[in-house]
């Protein structure tokens, strides 16, 4: 049944590729099991495999981007189980975009991480984790089948669970962890039912074979295996309605948010959906179902952000609403454009997080905003970064986040979406605001550490008797040097400027040259809306959006009067967006109350009365045939001899009736 | 076919006695009495070995093994005490089922159609002559060539029963004097450690 | 198939083997001493042996013999075995009486 003919890349061996894919293991093995022995040479040895990393995929490029009769990419076998059934590696433009940013984003971090880290207790088990975090990430993306990818999925949620709790003594870290796994999980399950679905029809696990089967699979089967493989993708990406674990894994240590809940492993539902946008393609309708969900995220997202008082929680729930643009982007069709968000927000968003880290570290671990302001001058290169990046997520015309979140929103009404045309360009504004106000609000005004957090509003400070400090001397407290820190913020300043143009010059631009041989040249249901209009229509929204928030935040009579305001805005925040639209609750109540009440009704009625009363009836008649056989056991030999010629009758007398043969 | 309902009764006769006599050994005569008549029945059926077998094993094996063991149990206690022996009321009756069954299965079986000869058949022929079905050769034949696997497996039961009888009857005393001198031994030897302590 | 040998109907010789293993059936579920009891399972052996070989000389098929072969072996076993039964429980025990022996009680 299977064809192996449908394979997606040129195959061959290339070593450089699983080289590429083993050497993070490797790495995460070595920091593991000598962790002691290595001290601070650890966070060494794993970013200096990160950097290897990052050299073998930009070594891997020729290989990724070859096209041989119809095949692009590369393509390893690995492992050849039964028919149908062969694991092995794909490298071709997708996977090499995602393996160039897992690796090079992912060994600024590790470099970032061996300052951030220092002097923390497990320094080698956290670098561990990162090694093992790559590895996972690139099994992912380098799969060429379902199963390797899904071994990724959950390799990720697992590397994931691992460094959400990995300050485990925080009780609010584990929880968070645990909730970021379920719920991971049950993403899990879906693509495990897709998986299911396609080996049934094909009798394959290769994305070759699958795609190829792509008109053959039937209107409802194929809607089943796009929704199921979205579910999953919405698990991993936090999308409404499962994205509530994304707020709460900022628990974890501000690099992992950095790496893992903002540049790469959130958008691994981006890349499931571009993977197999043969089989969006086929369906319009999953694509309006995920073009929606992308829709209401970048949305739902936005007004959450707007609201948020922790720097950390802000830029997550802005990572939600840009992947809400990027599932957007990819479900619609638009999936040049979907990529091109992931690679553009993957520079600024990481930029931010480490911006973020270095505000975050310079206070002594303070993340409430409210506690901070007018860091500007405290902190003149973590502003300039944050400026940056908050200038690039707003889509400020020539950084980069402007030219992929144009693509999108222009993507959308390209495929006959105008009503998500109108979404992205109002979350554009929106997202304005919020970045704005957490700009104003941390580097304005000035600094309120020293206010009393129940003048600010604050009802449960997170780290009471905590004293906030600015790090004015930073040579007391054994500090790594500052460059660790800032040297991979300000490479990834220089993406985050310039990555938006490799979009520069439509259809003919490097981008389009690149990804042409994976997604094709999509088909435009033509609305007459043109590329600069969308563009001057999104800046004015974005305008707006900044002007509020100045307004509110930034001019001088508000930066004089910033403590009352704050007061007020905390105490008087709506109940609604307090609680985050309820969907924890709504969550709670669908979920875990039913399994609970399913739980009750199973041990008040099900387990004593049926389970347990079969058990007693059980044992009720063994024990009335024990008797029964035990009153033949007399130890009188010459009873059982009785019984033995019963026995012999028996057999003869039926022998007698029946005849002997 | 005279001879037949001599040997017939002598057979049920010497039966009953068996199964009657007050003292063992009286069964045991019997039974010898039993055994030498049906080894004459098996010649008159054609079956030399077996008769000669009857004799050898049965008579001279078996008989002599009982006739050891009551010898062994008379020496030691003068007299086995036993109740009166009664037939009492379901045995005798399972007894009767069993044996009425057993002669419907007879009757039956003598009745039945013949199935398709499964060894190779030696002609009849007057006893005591070879190559003649039921002669020493042709039951040699039999037990060597196409029955070998039921001959083997002969051997593999007598070899069971052998450690079977050893383990069960067999004197394993001579361990325990072993394991006093060892426990003597290791007295002596503490004693003497502590004394030289001393 | 011979129905007859020697002037002898077949069902005769069936007759007699049936009788001699009532006979010893009846001894051995009746008789509380072991030896007897025994010696009267040797009896029903032998009854099932001259069966076979009744048979066996109907058929013209020494099978009937070599399987009569195959008993006597299976009864020189058993004798062996139950004697030695015999001997160990009169070891431990003054007598000899199967129903003083009810350790297999359920």
């Amino acid at each position: 049944m299977a064809n192996p003919e449908h394979v997606m890349g040129v195959v061959g061996s290339y070593p450089l590729l699983v080289t590429l894919w083993l050497l993070p293991l490797f790495g995460a093995i070595l920091c593991w099991a000598f962790g002691p022995q290595l001290k601070r040479a650890a966070g060494w040895a794993a970013t200096l495999i990160a950097f290897l990393a990052f050299g073998l995929t930009i070594a891997s490029w020729g290989a990724g981007t070859q096209s041989l009769n119809g095949a692009l990419g590369a393509d390893q076998p690995l492992v050849s189980w039964m028919a149908g059934f062969h694991l092995g590696l794909l490298l071709d433009p997708l996977s090499l975009l995602w393996a160039c940013i897992i690796t090079g984003v992912g060994a600024l971090i590790h470099l970032y991480s061996i300052g951030y880290m220092e002097g923390d207790s497990a320094f080698a088990r956290f670098f561990a984790y990162m090694n093992f975090f790559l590895f996972a990430m690139l099994t992912l993306v380098l799969s060429d089948n379902f199963v390797g990818l899904l071994i990724g999925w959950g390799l990720v949620g697992l590397a994931s669970y691992f460094l959400i709790g990995f300050w485990f003594y925080k009780p609010s870290a584990v929880a968070a962890a645990r909730k970021a796994f379920v719920i991971n999980v049950a993403g899990d399950v879906g693509i495990m039912f897709a998986i299911f679905l396609i080996v049934q029809k094909t009798g394959s696990i290769s994305f070759g074979n699958a795609f190829a089967a792509a008109d053959t699979y039937g209107p409802t089967l194929l809607l089943a295996i796009c929704i199921s493989l979205f579910i999953g993708a919405a698990a991993k990406s936090a999308q409404v309605p499962l994205h509530t674990w994304l707020p709460d894994a900022m628990e974890g240590p501000t690099p992992v948010s950095a790496l893992i809940h903002a540049a790469t492993m959130v958008t691994a539902g981006v890349y499931l959906i571009a993977r197999c946008a043969p089989l969006w393609s086929h369906d319009g309708n999953a694509q309006l179902l995920v073009g929606t969900i992308g829709g209401v995220t970048a949305l739902v997202g936005a007004i959450l952000g707007m609201v948020q008082w922790d720097i950390k929680r802000i830029l997550a729930y802005s990572t939600m609403s840009q992947i809400g643009y990027m599932i957007m982007g990819v479900g619609v069709g638009a999936y040049e454009a979907g990529v091109a968000h992931f690679f553009t927000h993957a520079f600024f968003k990481a930029q931010l997080f480490l911006g973020s880290g270095l505000i975050i570290h310079a206070l002594a671990n303070e993340q409430d905003v409210r506690r901070m302001g007018g860091l500007r001058k405290r902190l003149p290169f973590a502003f300039i970064a944050m400026l940056v990046g908050v200038l690039a997520i707003c889509g400020i015309p020539g950084l980069s986040g402007s030219f992929s979140k144009d693509a999108v929103i222009q993507g959308a009404l390209d495929r006959g979406h105008p009503w998500l045309y109108a979404v992205g360009i109002l979350t554009a504004g929106m997202t304005a605001y919020y970045m704005f106000r957490m700009l104003f609000v941390t580097f304005f005004g000035k600094y309120r550490g020293d206010v009393d957090p129940s003048e600010l509003g604050i009802r449960h400070p997170e780290f009471a008797g905590t004293e906030t400090h600015l790090a004015d001397d930073g040579h007391e407290q054994h500090h790594a040097p500052a460059w660790l820190m800032n040297v991979p913020v300000a490479i990834l300043i220089v993406p985050s400027i310039f990555a938006g143009w490799l979009l520069y010059g439509g259809a003919n631009s490097p981008w389009h040259r690149f990804f042409d041989p994976q997604f094709g040249v999509g088909h435009f249901v033509g609305v007459p809306i043109s590329e600069m209009t969308t563009t001057l229509v999104t800046l004015a929204c974005v305008a707006v959006g900044i002007l509020v928030a100045y307004l509110r935040y930034g001019t001088k009579v508000a930066r004089e009067k910033s403590v009352e305001r704050l007061r007020r805005e905390s105490i008087g925040m709506s109940p609604i967006l307090a609680n985050a639209f309820y969907f924890d609750v709504a969550l709670d109540a669908l979920f875990v109350k039913t399994s609970e009440a399913l739980g009750r009704l199973v041990s008040r009625i099900l387990d004593p009365h049926v389970v347990d009363g079969a058990v007693r009836e059980a044992t009720i008649v063994t024990q009335w045939s024990g008797a029964l056989v035990r009153s033949f056991q007399t130890g009188l030999v010459r009873a059982y001899a009785v019984f033995l010629a019963v026995g012999i009758a028996c057999f003869a007398a039926f022998y007698a009736f029946h005849g002997v043969h | 076919m005279i001879a037949f309902w001599i040997i017939a009764a002598v057979l049920i006769v010497s039966a009953l006695w068996t199964v009657t006599a007050r003292k063992p050994i009286y069964s045991v005569v019997s039974l010898l009495l039993n055994f030498a008549a049906l080894a004459t029945t098996y010649l008159i059926l054609h079956a030399e070995f077996l008769a000669v077998m009857q004799i050898i094993v049965y008579s001279g094996a078996i008989l002599m093994l009982f006739v050891f063991v009551i010898a062994l149990l008379n020496s030691g206690i003068a007299a086995v005490v036993l109740g009166r022996d009664r037939v009492p009321v379901a045995p005798a009756a399972a007894a009767a089922l069993a044996a009425v069954a057993f002669v419907a299965t007879a009757i039956a079986a003598a009745h039945a159609p013949a199935i398709a000869p499964i060894a190779t058949h030696s002609p009849l022929g007057a006893v005591g002559r070879g190559n003649v079905f039921g002669s020493i050769g042709d039951f040699g034949q039999a037990l060597f060539l196409s029955r070998l696997l039921p001959f083997e497996i002969t051997a593999l039961i007598l070899m069971v029963a052998v450690v079977g009888v050893v383990l069960l009857a067999g004197d394993l005393t001579p361990y325990v004097p072993t394991r006093r001198r060892a426990e003597q031994t290791r007295r002596a030897l503490r004693e003497a450690i502590l004394r030289e302590g001393k | 198939m011979a129905t007859s040998f020697a002037g002898v109907p077949i069902f005769d010789y069936e007759a007699l083997a049936s009788i001699l293993f009532f006979i010893g059936l009846t001894g051995a579920i009746a008789r509380r001493n072991p030896l007897v009891m025994l010696m009267s399972i040797e009896l029903m052996f032998n009854a099932a042996n001259l069966a076979f070989i009744v048979f066996a000389r109907a058929w013209l098929n020494n099978a009937g013999q070599i399987f009569a072969f195959l008993v006597i072996t299976v009864a020189a076993a058993e004798a062996a075995i139950a004697l030695a039964i015999v001997v160990v429980v009169f070891r431990s025990a003054p007598q000899v009486d199967v129903d003083e022996v009810r350790v297999l009680h359920g």
